[in-house]
């Protein structure tokens, strides 16, 4: 019997439960640190259904001495839906290479189950693990490249999203700064800083820390870099939203930030400012006039 | 030893009658600072007039102290220090303090009220909502 009639035979012995041996075995090494609900199960089923349908012609070719896997294939698109699937959803790259790995360890056992003799059985083997290792690889390829896809998606919109540039009012300027302040997002904010100060004639920029976690010496560096600079234009700049901890690392390190007007919160930092250009926010009567 | 803290209005006002050890000092530091943010003070008074020794240490710490109050948008001055303080801080070629001193704390509050009333928060915030306790 030749190594494709035998993987036939192994594919065929009791097709319906192929998949159940399957499933049962990737559930069992996945229960302990993700548990699927009844619709992701069944969606799991349903992948891995057209995965064994797409993979069954290519196991049954006659074996060639170094098997291509060709990345266009319909069981390459499959292996890339469901593994891109996987990867978006948060699951463990270890979990998502078990998949193609419990099959091969199904597929293993059946052909033992069937062969007849050791030569066959190792010949069927050899060419199992080629095509099945090939799969593996190219499954754990597409995982990483979807979550490689997902974190440039993300600190794109991240560098989008953290470093607006608001007018507060007429001559002031608000920048809020959130999340961690690196080298790359240092540089496009003080280009837009600078834009904005310009495009408005700015003459108080208010520059608010609430949202930085960690005041280090190289946040502290691009802060005081994007200050400099937007002094150079006649802006007088008000920092708020220092933590205590945040004060007590700079002071360690040596940063005192001192010619810089400091407040504490960004309320008292946005009174600072109008009082710079001239204005006050103050209470209004009962008719609406302005108290005196 | 706790160095006490004590609230006049939106002042803070610490006065440091003994010698502490490294890990009072650092304390006392941490204390302050995050009273100040908790607080938003506006000013804050050290009164030194009972140490007749500043170790260099000590000086560092309430230099950094008031560097760090400022970077809490709070004014500081220092208070009452004693000639022979000053003497040995000036021997000691630090750049001591960065703060401004004043002769005695009543001169302190005198200067800190001054600074406070140039700010605008100060101004216009009170009328709204302090910080409760001031209520």
């Amino acid at each position: 019997m030749d190594t494709s009639s035998l993987l036939k035979q192994a594919l065929d012995y009791r097709a319906d439960s192929l998949l159940q041996d399957w499933t049962s075995h990737v559930i069992a090494h996945w229960h302990s640190q993700h548990s699927l609900n009844d619709y992701e199960q069944h969606n799991l089923q349903q992948r891995m259904t057209v995965i064994v349908q797409a993979l069954t012609p290519i196991l049954l070719r006659t074996p060639v001495e170094r098997f291509e896997f060709d990345p266009e294939c319909a069981l390459a698109e499959e292996v890339r839906l469901l593994v891109g699937e996987q990867a978006r959803s948060g699951i463990q790259p270890a979990q998502t290479s078990y998949l193609i790995i419990a099959l091969k360890q199904v597929l293993t056992q059946r052909l033992i189950a069937v062969a007849p003799s050791v030569a066959e059985l190792s010949a069927a083997l050899l060419w199992l693990e080629q095509v099945l290792d090939r799969l593996a690889l190219f499954s754990f390829e597409a995982f990483v490249e979807t979550r490689e896809r997902i974190i440039v998606q993300q600190s794109l919109s991240l560098m989008e999203l953290s470093t607006p540039v608001l007018r507060l009012w007429h001559q002031v300027l608000l920048l809020p700064l959130v999340g961690v302040l690196d080298t790359a997002r240092a540089r496009q904010l003080t280009e837009r800083l600078l834009e904005a100060v310009t495009r408005h004639e700015a003459l108080v920029t208010i520059i608010d820390v609430t949202g930085v976690p960690v005041l280090d010496t190289s946040v502290a560096r691009h802060l005081m870099k994007t200050i400099d600079a937007a002094r150079l234009l006649g802006t007088s700049i008000v920092m708020t939203g220092i933590s205590p901890e945040g004060a007590q690392t700079l002071t360690k390190l040596g940063i005192s930030f001192s010619d810089v007007t400091s407040r504490a919160s960004l309320r008292a930092g946005i009174a600072e400012a109008l009082y710079l250009v001239g204005r006050r926010i103050s209470p209004i009567g009962q008719n609406g006039d302005v108290k005196p | 030893m706790k160095i006490p803290i004590l609230r006049l209005g939106r002042i803070l006002l610490v006065s440091i009658q003994i010698d502490l050890t490294d890990n009072d000092a650092m304390q006392f530091q941490s204390d302050l600072v995050n009273l100040v943010a908790e607080t938003e003070a506006l000013g804050v008074a050290i009164d030194i007039t009972a140490l007749d020794v500043v170790d260099s240490y000590m000086a560092r710490v309430i230099n950094d102290t008031a560097s760090m109050v400022r970077l809490l948008g709070a004014e500081v001055v220092i208070c009452g220090i004693q000639p022979f303080v000053a003497l040995t801080l000036v021997e000691m070629g630090r750049d001591l303090f960065g703060a401004d001193c004043t002769f005695n704390l009543s001169q302190g509050m005198d200067k800190l009220h001054a600074k406070i009333a140039l700010r605008a928060d100060a101004r216009y915030l009170e009328e709204d909502d302090a910080w409760p306790s001031a209520q």
